[in-house]
């Protein structure tokens, strides 16, 4: 009889040895993309540092549906900006949903960002899948006519790629500017996830193939996407942080697969908005829901 | 207890099998995306012929382009969408004529049928259709010289099918809608070609 026990803790562990990794994709057609109405907002905290001459910034991603719930998140986005003045928001992608008329432009990102723009706060975007390859020439985006581009604040280099077509050339060039960066911190913004444990779309492994070792063999400390509309900080992946903060104007709720191993934090309950403060060696960040409600906090240390 | 024991080593052998299958059947589908696809002298006369339908397209664009209003990296709404209109317009009537198959051809679509068939198989093709299929595509018109619907959503192009396909110039883009390849002027969004039923 303990022979037998023993034959079947064998083939319980070789099961275990030899199944999969829970996917990190799993496909179902998507749930709500409402976000709830409600206005009632959490009192304002603030987990960062606020330290003078730091870098501070805000993400958005998935912003542009034009709905008041949009509008909320960068109400709370610039009550937030009077506690922790950032300079500047990355957006993800998905800036401009269903069409690109100037009166577009105005309801997906003038308006509901305006208090922002005239405190003279720059937003650097990325396209996304709904995204015209147009948006590059649009002054409030700071591409400078560019798909994929860099920018340097204090000691962190800023990548933002055009992951809906990562084409040799992109490659080439992302592999040649990462050659010759002398920033202490490097961060990519892109659309697509290499990593996410969303159910409608999840991790992009055809993208990960390709610029996961790059990303590897240059150093590159964080990546920050959306199209996953959803927050979610991964554990980190072979020394890489990715984040997915996706659900800056539209919400899936719900879409965040309770059994992935990848997941160190997500949230999937209403929209949210990020803030970053780099100090030194330390990346400090803050997941801060459309009602103000902080959905994660913590700090990186630079390898 | 005879019988208790040949069920454990029944179900250990199987599970032992079944796990490596599923490690091969993972490492198959890894080297399958990174097998090179074949190029024979008959494939290489293909892209050559494409090539050169491209660089006329770019030639012609770019007569037509200087007619358009400038645009500037620093450009309004407004003037984005002046500048797109106009180049829409200009490519559509500088091309009344334009016809299905003038760039992928008979023998440059056979060619990249073949690469998106080496490319995706099993899992990773089921994964890209179905990738493709849940996009909001619905209100595009297959039909060469009109417009991709600024509502309709864009597909990714699979960044490892990328390195095989033949290189576009920054104007162009290739697309998928449903199992069709498009190629489509990257800023007017003007359907130049498409192939139907490109993806197995």
């Amino acid at each position: 009889m303990r022979k037998t026990h023993h034959f079947l803790f064998a083939i319980l562990i070789t099961a275990i040895l030899f199944t999969p990794a829970p996917a990190q994709k799993q496909k179902q057609n998507g749930n709500s993309t409402a976000a709830p109405n409600s206005h009632a907002t959490a009192p304002l905290k603030l987990t960062l540092p606020v330290k003078d001459g730091s870098v501070k910034f805000a993400v958005i991603g998935d912003s542009g549906s034009g709905t008041e719930q949009q509008r909320d998140v960068g109400d709370m986005m610039m009550k937030y900006h009077a506690l922790f003045p950032y300079d500047f928001v990355l957006m993800m992608g998905d800036n401009l949903y269903g069409g690109e008329a100037p009166q577009d432009f105005e309801k997906k990102f003038t308006e509901p960002y305006k208090a922002l723009l005239d405190q003279k706060v720059k937003f650097y975007a990325t396209l996304g899948n709904h995204d015209q390859a147009l948006q590059v020439n649009y002054e409030n985006f700071n591409m400078n006519g560019k798909e994929y581009y860099r920018f340097k604040k204090g000691n962190i280099a800023f990548y933002s790629l055009n992951s809906n077509y990562m084409e040799k050339k992109q490659v080439q060039w992302l592999e040649d500017e990462l050659g010759r960066e002398t920033a202490e911190w490097k961060i990519m913004f892109f659309h697509h996830p290499p990593y996410s444990s969303a159910k409608k779309h999840g991790s992009d492994g055809q993208l990960r193939e390709v610029v996961e070792p790059i990303f590897l063999k240059y150093g590159v400390d964080v990546v920050l996407t959306g199209h996953d509309h959803v927050y979610e900080r991964m554990k980190p992946q072979k020394g890489i942080y990715y984040f997915v903060s996706g659900a800056g104007g539209k919400l899936r709720t719900g879409d965040i697969d309770a059994r992935s191993d990848i997941t160190e934090k997500s949230y999937d309950r209403d929209l949210h908005f990020m803030l970053f403060e780099v100090v030194g060696d330390q990346m400090y960040f803050q997941a801060i829901s459309r009602t103000g409600e902080t959905i994660d906090s913590g700090v990186i240390k630079r390898r | 207890m005879k019988k208790q024991r040949y069920v454990c080593l029944w179900l250990l052998v199987s599970s032992v099998v079944w796990g490596a299958a599923v490690a091969f059947a993972q490492k198959t589908q890894n080297a399958a995306l990174a097998e090179p696809v074949v190029v024979s002298p008959a494939d290489k006369a293909a892209i050559e012929a494409f090539e050169k339908q491209v660089k006329e397209y770019i030639e012609l664009r770019n007569k037509v382009r200087a007619n358009a209003p400038k645009l500037s990296k620093d450009s309004t709404p407004e003037q984005i969408q002046a500048y797109r209109t106009a180049l829409e317009l200009s490519l559509r009537n500088a091309r009344p004529n334009a016809k299905r198959g003038e760039f992928f051809l008979p023998a440059t679509a056979d060619y990249i049928r073949r690469t998106l068939k080496t490319e995706f198989r099993g899992q990773e093709r089921q994964e890209l259709r179905e990738k493709i299929f849940e996009m909001e595509t619905k209100s595009v018109v297959m039909r060469v010289n009109d417009p991709y619907p600024h509502s309709a959503e864009f597909s990714e192009m699979p960044a490892v099918l990328l390195t095989k396909l033949p290189q576009l110039p920054k104007e162009l883009r290739y697309r998928f809608v449903g199992r069709n390849m498009l190629l489509v002027d990257r800023e007017s969004d003007v359907i130049i070609d498409f192939m139907p039923d490109a993806l197995p």
